[in-house]
């Protein structure tokens, strides 16, 4: 029907220690809305930066209109008729609707901009696209759904070809879900080509062309949305064969003490009512979609995040966690998903690293033992299988799996009983994968409990004894392993509570 | 391969090494530089100037700053000195009063940054101008005069010709290395400056330590009152100006890092004394040769420009080693 107006061949593309994109191809007609899926990590958002030039890539080549094109960075993709909507935005929220669109090229009168005509030339361009917003108001005054249309309005005013949308509706309610599409489509008939990234289903069903799927970083495949079913694509996102079978039996039995109580759990919009038990010895998956809460609940019960509300019992006894610092007294630890900023002191080395949280039991006579600081560490990252040149290396050298496993180091040195896996296999290697699921087994047959958030489902369903659901904050399902089909961890993830009223 | 604590030796020695030099040009251009009472004299001056550098180091070691150490230590040196002069305390009774007042203003700063979250740049440069301030407001005479000749100045600053300002100076070196290498408030305090997040999460009560920093940093200007007193005699609320300036300056000539989690004890101390070295060095030469020039502003054009080289020679390195690594990388690959 249209033609092609990007092509992305062979994209390869590594980072120090991880093989981000292995040979991934994509295309792009005009006027078509090409999804792009694939479960978190499998390498969507850095193919994007590689196509808007925050990333350079390593290998492979990007044409657009039918000619090679390589974006040193943002600027020069906007100036080629590419814009990126994402999941965040990137706004001003103190300016005006009008000073957001116009910023960096405001409409001039002499010295002075004139404001004007801003305005002007605003409503004009919401009146194109069929936006009802006043350009005067400030952006902040909006609702997150209004906001993301004023920033597609300045994708169209950059008279843009090619417009990423990165989940843009993961924090909209269904009426701004439908505006949104119906702007889409009057892009769409407009010739513009859009790349849509979302993990919802149906929502591919209704506004997609063309599914595109990537999985660990490789291109697995593009199906016609019409001549596909939703199985078909989960099968695709999926893949089995690195994960290993699901697990169909707990091997926790039934009478295991429970270590781990919460009850009423609250805090602001992201926790409602939050209740659950953790077994010695349990592997607890908890699963949902993205914003559903999870990162949510273990900061609160970590202390990092003060409750609103809730009880939380440690083996049997009720215990008041406001800091991290009595979380961790009470044998809990949490290894945050964003290990750079929540986890690591990566100019410090991997000794330092691994005795961080317990370096109290190291000091003899009011002097630190670096020796034997040295020992410990060097010990129990090598049982963990940590490479690293030496005990010395700062952290910054190593690979993500490795940072990873020193993390998991610190708090075994501590001797925590608790542990909160927040995405443990987030940015890291396949290899390393493997062997972190190994880990938490191992973590598991020894006596330890374990609380693992994943938005990989077949992550999910190899490693835990019992499976949390979580929508919009709620615990919508709690499913023993054998019950944890994906349809049924998805329909739970999906059940809004808009739609279960 | 391995690789050592960054304790940074190798810039310790380059600064060294630039003191050394710098006190040889200046003997060569003029020989009374290295006349024995110019020695006592720049000793006399380093103590109050090296152990304010070592106390805001352990701030800094966080990723903050402290501006308000040097008023903070002459408003210490001029409210004690009034109470001494008034008759109210016997003189050794102005050592733990100065001490006090430094740590006062130290938890002031501590509690605005730890606690109520300010921005340390803000929450110090408020301390910095309150201090100076009340404590001209305070005293009204604008000189207060500690005696000399006793054994308050024997003690802290010359005597009989030997600088034990000097022998302190050390002392309080060696005990600021124990509690920044050897002890958990300085790791903490580092880990801090590295990540503070990570350390909170790490179960660590990061806010007691970034307090512990700034309280530190003020007990260290009290402390170095005691010393600007015994060795000037004539403290005026007015004098000082810029001080902070000076002890920051030092601290990052030693090499520890703005951005906080890298800190030199040891580099404080010698970037301290090389400022004190240029200040009375350049006064001999610009006597010697009857250059009409105002010393002080001699001085801090050279100051600018060592501070400026001692942080880019250290951003290069850094640059270099990543990039370094990343080659490294890259052929780890192939």
């Amino acid at each position: 029907m249209n033609k092609v107006i990007l092509e992305m061949k062979n994209i390869d593309k590594r980072f120090s220690g991880v093989h981000a994109l292995k040979s991934v191809d994509f295309e792009l007609k005009s006027g078509e809305v090409h999804a792009l899926m694939g479960e978190n990590g499998a390498g969507k958002s850095t193919l994007i930066k590689v196509l808007c030039g925050i990333h350079q890539r390593n290998g492979g080549t990007v044409k657009l209109f039918g000619e090679e094109v390589n974006f040193r960075n943002i600027a020069e993709a906007q100036a080629a008729g590419i814009s990126v909507i994402h999941q965040e935005l990137n706004m001003m929220n103190h300016l005006t609707v009008a000073q957001n669109i116009y910023i960096g090229r405001e409409p001039m009168k002499g010295i002075s901009i004139d404001d004007r005509r801003m305005v002007q030339d605003a409503r004009v361009l919401f009146e194109r696209i069929g936006v009802d917003i006043d350009p005067t108001v400030q952006l902040g005054t909006l609702t997150v759904g209004k906001q993301q249309m004023v920033e597609i309005a300045k994708a169209v005013s950059h008279d843009c070809k090619l417009l990423v949308l990165d989940e843009p509706t993961a924090a909209l309610t269904q009426t701004e879900v439908e505006e949104l599409f119906k702007i889409m489509n009057d892009l769409r008939d407009k010739g513009i080509g859009m790349i849509y990234i979302s993990h919802r289903m149906d929502e591919i069903n209704r506004i997609s062309d063309r599914v595109t799927v990537m999985r660990d970083g490789e291109y697995v495949g593009t199906v016609n949305t019409a001549e596909t079913t939703k199985d078909e694509i989960v099968k695709m996102m999926v893949g089995r064969v690195i994960y290993g079978d699901r697990k169909t039996e707990s091997k926790v039995p039934p009478d295991a003490p429970v270590v781990l109580e919460v009850e009423h759990l609250n805090r602001g919009r992201e926790v409602k009512d939050v209740s659950f038990k953790l077994r010695r010895g349990e592997i607890l998956g908890f699963s949902g979609l993205m914003g559903a809460g999870r990162t949510e609940v273990a900061r609160a019960i970590f202390g990092a995040d003060r409750k609103d509300s809730g009880i939380i019992r440690i083996n049997g006894k009720e215990v008041n966690i406001k800091t991290p610092e009595q979380a961790v007294k009470n044998g809990i630890c949490y290894l945050s998903e964003d290990r750079k900023r929540y986890g690591l002191l990566l100019i410090k080395s991997v000794s330092e690293n691994s005795v961080l949280s317990s370096l109290d039991d190291f000091i003899d006579a009011g002097w630190i033992n670096d020796r034997r600081i040295e020992k410990v560490a060097a010990e129990t990252n090598a049982v963990l299988r940590t490479k690293t040149p030496s005990m010395e290396q700062q952290l910054k050298n190593l690979s993500g799996g490795n940072q990873q496993k020193v993390i998991v180091a610190r708090w075994l040195i501590k001797n925590s009983d608790i542990f909160i896996f927040d995405e443990p296999t987030r940015g890291i290697d396949i290899g390393a994968k493997s062997e972190m699921y190994e880990l938490m087994e191992r973590l598991a047959s020894e006596g330890k409990s374990i609380i693992m958030i994943s938005s990989e489902l077949a992550e999910v369903q190899r490693l835990s004894d019992r499976i949390i659901v979580m929508c919009e904050g709620r615990i919508t399902a709690e499913l023993d392993c054998k019950d944890a089909t994906q349809e049924e961890i998805m329909k739970y993830a999906t059940m809004r509570e808009t739609m279960k009223g | 391969m391995k690789e050592r604590r960054p304790i940074k030796l190798g810039q310790n020695i380059i600064i060294l090494f630039a003191l050394v030099v710098l006190v040889g040009v200046f003997t060569l251009l003029n020989p009374n530089f290295v006349d024995k009472y110019n020695i006592v004299s720049m000793a006399q001056s380093l103590a109050p100037y090296a152990i304010m550098s070592l106390g805001v180091t352990f701030v800094i070691a966080t990723g903050g700053i402290d501006l308000s150490i040097g008023t903070v230590c002459i408003a210490a040196a001029v409210v004690s000195g009034k109470a001494f002069t008034s008759g109210l305390i016997p003189l050794w009774a102005t050592i733990p009063m100065m001490i006090a007042i430094g740590t006062l203003f130290g938890l002031i700063n501590g509690l605005l940054v730890a606690k109520l979250k300010l921005p340390n740049f803000i929450a110090t440069l408020g301390t910095m101008m309150f201090s100076r301030g009340l404590s001209a407001l305070i005293v009204v005479d604008p000189n207060i005069f500690f005696p000399t000749g006793t054994w308050y100045n024997k003690v802290f600053s010359n005597w009989n010709g030997i600088p034990t300002g000097i022998l302190w100076v050390v002392l309080f070196t060696l005990i600021c290395m124990y509690i920044m290498y050897k002890n958990r408030t300085g790791r903490y305090i580092l880990s801090i400056g590295s990540n503070e997040e990570a350390t909170r999460l790490s179960g660590i009560n990061t806010d007691k330590y970034k307090m512990y920093a700034y309280i530190f940093a003020g007990m260290a200007s009290g402390i170095a009152a005691i010393f600007w007193s015994a060795s000037f005699s004539t403290v005026a609320a007015a004098t000082g100006n810029g001080m902070e300036l000076d002890a920051i300056a030092g601290v990052y000539i030693g090499g520890t890092s703005a951005a906080g989690g890298v800190a030199s004890v040891t580099g404080s101390t010698i970037g301290a004394a090389l400022l004190v070295v240029i200040r009375s060095g350049l006064n001999f030469v610009l006597a010697k040769f009857n250059l009409n020039l105002n010393s002080t502003y001699v001085t801090f054009v050279l100051t600018g420009i060592i501070v400026v080289v001692a942080v880019m020679m250290d951003v290069i390195k850094t640059k270099r080693q990543n990039k370094i690594k990343v080659e490294k990388n890259k052929k780890d690959k192939k």
